[in-house]
């Protein structure tokens, strides 16, 4: 599979060449750094200063190369056509090999990136229990009603901003056996081979 | 079992059955439980045809002391025998300690129940629904192709339903199995002690 750049694109990226391809693995570190922590528009006003260019053009530079790494990425191109698609570019065999190292060397940050994107729904972190005795309360004294006291934690978002949430909740020991089962009805139902069947097709 | 004054003259009057007679006693004894179980406070459990010869407020008093003797007795989870003996000492006739008490041991078990309902809980977990799901591909990445599976927890809070959901890998949903065994097994090690 090929990427199919649109000419804006090859616009932004044209300023690599004009450039020591020190610079150029110098933006790609940059690129990566924001990827993964977000952009901080300081570094393009240093950079542009330093080579004596517009702030523009560092930042569509830099931009361009976050975007053909997503993009790569997210495809999970092979390195065939990820030195194809960036033919088109016109670049130097030199700069295409470093675009390509920096591609093959992050790809699987950039995946981990990306598939933290889409989830909205908590994931699940940990469990911890406890188990409890409630004894007496103000309406009645001498009880012994044993309860599971659970702390299911969660977290949702990406890296740089996981939102850890906690809920408290409680069970008693009847219930905790139907839930474990039913789970392992869940669990089992990864080993069925219907489900086999469709992991192995789908690839 | 200690009884206030107003309440111990309440039941005084019960007992006194030129106030209660034969069948206005039985179908107080009754609406008492029935305030508690079943109708919620309702003021109209009073409007009952055996009741109504009888003086509101004497009728209220003694229905009020009623109630009080019940959720104290519950409370102090009290038998039979020292239900009697308090109703003994309030000068209650064998026959009306019979009646009381028989309709005191038939309702003790969910009058109980209703007791240990009051106060904060958190939410109790009643159930679990899962699916499982393929993730193949998304907005921002292909070929994911990770199965995954998508949990919810049927939780109650007062009454108050509410769902906890989540996602989990299959390696995290055996994270949690896991647990939750070790959970059971601690459970069960307790209550064989």
């Amino acid at each position: 599979m090929l990427l199919v750049l649109s000419e804006d694109h090859k616009e932004h990226l044209s300023f690599l060449p004009k450039v020591d391809t020190a610079v150029v693995g110098e933006f790609g570190r940059i690129a990566l750094e924001f990827l993964k922590k977000g952009t901080t528009p300081k570094i393009y006003e240093g950079a542009a200063r330093k080579l004596c260019v517009p702030v523009e053009m560092v930042q569509h530079g830099v931009e361009g190369l976050m975007y053909l790494m997503t993009e790569s990425s997210k495809h999970m191109i092979s390195e065939v056509d990820f030195l194809d698609s960036v033919l088109v570019l016109g670049f130097v065999e030199e700069l295409n090999q470093i675009l390509l190292q920096l591609y093959l060397q992050h790809q699987s940050q950039i995946r981990s990136v990306l598939s933290l994107l889409p989830s909205n729904l908590p994931a699940y972190h940990n469990v911890e229990w406890r188990l409890d005795v409630q004894l007496a309360s103000r309406s009645v004294r001498q009880q012994a009603i044993p309860m599971l006291s659970l702390r299911l934690l969660l977290m949702r978002g990406c890296d740089s901003c996981i939102d850890h949430s906690s809920r408290v909740l409680q069970t008693d020991p009847s219930t905790l056996l139907h839930l474990i089962s039913t789970l392992e009805a869940a669990l089992a139902a990864m080993k069925t081979s219907h489900t086999r069947r469709i992991l192995r097709n789908i690839k | 079992m200690e009884l206030s004054e107003s309440v111990q003259r309440g039941l005084q009057s019960l007992a006194d059955p030129s106030a209660f007679d034969q069948t206005s006693f039985p179908a107080l004894v009754d609406v008492s439980f029935q305030s508690l179980l079943s109708s919620h406070g309702d003021p109209a459990v009073l409007d009952q045809p055996q009741l109504k010869q009888i003086d509101q407020i004497l009728l209220k008093q003694s229905h009020a002391a009623a109630v009080t003797l019940i959720l104290e007795a519950v409370k102090q989870n009290a038998d039979k025998s020292t239900v009697s003996s308090c109703l003994e000492e309030l000068t209650f006739s064998a026959e009306r300690i019979e009646i009381f008490c028989g309709t005191y041991q038939r309702h003790k078990k969910e009058l109980e129940h209703l007791l240990t309902s009051i106060g904060t809980q958190p939410p109790r977990v009643n159930d679990v629904s899962w699916r499982l799901q393929y993730h193949m591909k998304n907005g921002q990445l292909d070929k994911v192709n990770e199965p995954f599976y998508l949990i919810s927890l049927n939780t109650e809070t007062k009454g108050t339903p509410e769902d906890i959901n989540f996602t989990c890998t299959v390696e995290q949903l055996q994270d949690l199995v896991g647990k939750l065994k070790d959970a059971a097994k601690s459970v069960e090690k307790a209550s064989q002690m």
